[in-house]
């Protein structure tokens, strides 16, 4: 009976109980989706970070990390991959020669990390295959001498993109929508090739007004870009004997992942190419890439390998990413803590309307003190008012955040206003929110928590009033 | 047999700039089966003796024993079991809790007490019945007339069938009509359910139908007066 009066208590100042529900429910449900939204960020990172950068876990020689000399490659390369065959948690490796060179073109210079690999062996422990730009070429697949594949970044970087609005270029704004007077104007540059971003972007400013280059200024830039397949890049680095050598790479394809960094650093070459060059035997590289099947956990793995051999330096992503690694120990608690907040201000105003209830029903409650209700009932009838209060605003909260998690979970949200700064340091502009079923229980608990919490303020003054003078007041 | 036996109880207000003597000096025996009234005008003291008779509020000396036990020896816990299982209250105004049901009201202090729940139900409706309720048993008190939400408290008080009713001016917000019934019906339960009641009024028609009538002037009983009709004998 107790429950049911707290319950229809609820709903008595229908008008300020829905205010507070209201409040409850806005900030559960900016709590949930902030938390959805940043878990579904880490997902991405560490997914990508998995999948596209590092994989579950890298081995090298000792002393490969210090300072990449070439020299430094895996010892005992049979034994070593005929463990990783036959253990039951790897689901797939790659191995890869890894030697940092000078890249260089007629327009620029940069200093490259070139991974020689095996196609067949690589696509199966990291997706980067998948993340080549449409239209750029291929990922191996056209024969040629001394393919190369390189990122966006570093195509900028040794200046062999062009901007060119050519008719191809023009079309596809025009299907995007593009006025005809802005089309035409751009028809102008139909034949000029420019060599940098800088080129373009005056001529365009000049060719259109205010408006329409803050309105489509960007998009046309971005679509004009063109890669300069099949590019010469020249590569100088020692071989393994030491002396200084030059050899060209043809582009053949560019890639572009959520990680600028990793962009900036990585280039991606043929194994065979890489070995010949560079003077390595076919049993010597420099670093072997895994991927664990599912239910095996890196650090268990990582154990069974040191074991075997001992002599050789085993990185799990966690420590290859730190970032993410951190990221996927930690953000629980700073969901909590988000949630924590939310609900720390909340109970102000729970406090608050609950405080004016016993107020209003001060003859009420002391007339159920004098006919015999004792103090537990007293308390647990406005607990119970409290936490109702409570839950109902934070259940329809969850619910919709949970609702505007699952859409924007498979529309994803594009925060690509901001993307350059944030793809600098390898997080995805567009993110898919996600969230996880404990999160909604530790999140009820929490909610409940808040309810009792909020109730011991008003509890406390209702127990506090004295049934004779609280029947004899006045209002 | 007494049910309620007052020895020289006293109850002095001082939180104000002037001392109070609201009870002076007061002894008193209430018997099973009694309809008493306790008349006299405003501030002579009513409220403060019944409040005290109910063990609501503490004298400043003297005793009250009821069945036997002296509940101003009572500490306050003890006293709201003492009150929710041998008291029943009814107020001037404010006896309803309004966001349950007539029944509900009723099966409430049942509940409390712990009574089995088919005790409950048949008890509630036996008892809105017999103040002529029983079809309201689902109505809401704001559904009720001040008259039929006072009945409703009555019904509440005897629910549990306590040792003695206590009921503070009840009819003070009731129309005659009302009054009438109201103090008819206490009459009738009082006969049928050897209920003992006691309570105040100022109200000439009420203090008609008691059978007993102390009169209280200045916190002292200064009259005590049987009349012809009297359910202490059986
Ligand atoms: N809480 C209190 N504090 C001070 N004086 C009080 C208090 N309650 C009652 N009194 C005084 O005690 C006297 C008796 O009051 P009360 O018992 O209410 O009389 P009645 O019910 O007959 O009107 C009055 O003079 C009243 O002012
Ligand atoms: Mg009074």
């Amino acid at each position: 009976m107790i429950r049911s009066i707290a319950w229809k208590n609820v709903w008595r100042n229908r008008k300020r109980s829905l205010i507070v529900i209201t409040a409850v429910m806005l900030g559960t449900t900016a709590g949930v989706f902030t938390s959805g939204l940043m878990q579904g960020w880490v997902d991405q990172r560490i997914d990508a970070a998995i999948f596209t950068e590092v994989s579950h876990i890298k081995l090298y020689h000792p002393d490969f990390l210090n300072n990449e000399e070439i020299g430094k490659t895996i010892p005992k390369e049979k034994s070593v991959t005929g463990f990783l065959d036959k253990h039951p948690g790897i689901k797939a490796y790659s191995k890869h020669i890894k030697l940092m060179v000078m890249a260089s073109t007629s327009r620029g210079n940069t200093a490259l990390m070139l991974n020689g690999i095996d196609v067949k062996k690589e696509k199966q422990v990291s997706r980067l295959y998948m993340q080549l730009l449409p239209g750029e070429g291929t990922y191996f697949e056209k024969d040629g001498s001394f393919p190369i594949v390189i990122s966006d970044k570093t195509a900028e970087q040794l200046r062999i993109k062009s901007y060119q609005l050519d008719v191809v270029v023009l079309d596809s704004l025009k299907r995007e929508g593009f006025p005809e007077s802005v089309i035409v104007k751009l028809m102008a540059l139909d034949k000029i090739r420019f060599n940098t971003k800088n080129q373009i972007e005056k001529k365009v400013t000049k060719l259109l007004t205010r408006k329409e280059i803050s309105r489509y200024g960007g998009r046309i830039v971005k679509t004009s870009e063109h890669y300069r397949l099949r590019s010469k890049i020249v590569f100088t680095f020692t071989d393994k004997s030491g002396e200084l050598v030059n050899q060209t790479f043809r582009v053949c394809g560019v890639f572009k992942t959520t990680n600028t960094m990793f962009d900036q650093m990585n280039a991606f070459v043929l194994q065979k190419d890489l070995a010949q060059v560079a003077g390595l035997l076919p049993d010597e590289f420099h670093e072997i890439s895994m991927l664990l099947n599912d239910g095996y956990k890196p650090e268990q793995v990582r154990k069974d390998i040191r074991k075997a051999f001992p002599e050789i330096s085993a990185l799990t992503w966690k420590e290859l990413v730190p970032d993410a690694g951190l990221m996927s120990e930690y953000m629980t608690l700073y969901y909590y803590i988000i949630m924590g907040f939310i609900l720390f201000a909340l109970a102000f105003g729970i406090v608050n309307t609950m405080l004016m209830a016993i107020l209003e029903r001060t003859k009420e409650i002391g007339m159920l003190m004098a006919i015999g209700m004792n103090r537990n009932r007293v308390f647990n009838m406005i607990m119970l008012e409290t936490v109702f209060l409570t839950t109902v605003g934070a259940v329809a909260g969850m619910g919709l955040g949970w609702l505007v998690i699952e859409i924007t979970g498979h529309t994803g949200i594009n925060f690509s206003g901001v993307a350059e700064g944030l793809e600098a340091v390898g997080w995805s502009a567009v993110v898919y929110p996600s969230i996880t079923a404990s999160f909604f229980f530790g999140v009820t608990l929490m909610v409940v928590a808040t309810g009792i919490l909020s109730s011991i303020a008003p509890a406390r003054k209702a127990l506090n009033l004295n049934p004779v003078d609280a029947l004899r007041s006045d209002n | 047999m007494n049910v309620i036996e007052i020895k020289d109880l006293v109850k002095i207000y001082d939180n104000t700039a002037v001392q109070v003597t609201a009870v002076d000096h007061v002894d008193l025996t209430i018997e099973k089966g009694e309809f008493t009234a306790i008349v006299g005008p405003s501030g002579s003291g009513k409220t403060t003796l019944l409040n005290m008779i109910g063990g609501l509020d503490q004298p400043t000396s003297g005793n009250i024993h009821v069945d036997g036990v002296d509940i101003t020896k009572l500490k306050s816990k003890q006293l709201i079991d003492f009150r929710l299982n041998n008291i029943g209250f009814v107020f001037q105004s404010y006896n309803l809790i309004p966001v349950l049901t007539a029944g509900e009201n009723v099966s409430f202090i049942l509940e409390m007490q712990g009574a089995p729940k088919v005790e409950i139900e048949s008890r509630t409706k036996e008892i809105l019945t017999e103040v002529g309720l029983g079809d309201r048993i689902n109505s809401r008190p704001n559904q009720l007339s001040g008259g039929q939400q006072q009945r409703v408290a009555v019904a509440r008080a005897m629910a549990s069938k306590p040792k003695f009713i206590i009921a503070d001016e009840p009819t003070a917000n009731l129309d005659s009509k009302a009054t009438a019934k109201l103090l008819d019906m206490m009459e009738e339960l009082n006969r049928k359910e050897h209920i003992t009641f006691l309570f105040s009024t100022h109200d000439q028609r009420v203090m008609n139908k008691a059978h007993r009538i102390l009169v209280l002037e200045d916190g002292r009983i200064v009259k005590d007066e049987k009349m012809g009709v009297d359910a202490t004998k059986e």
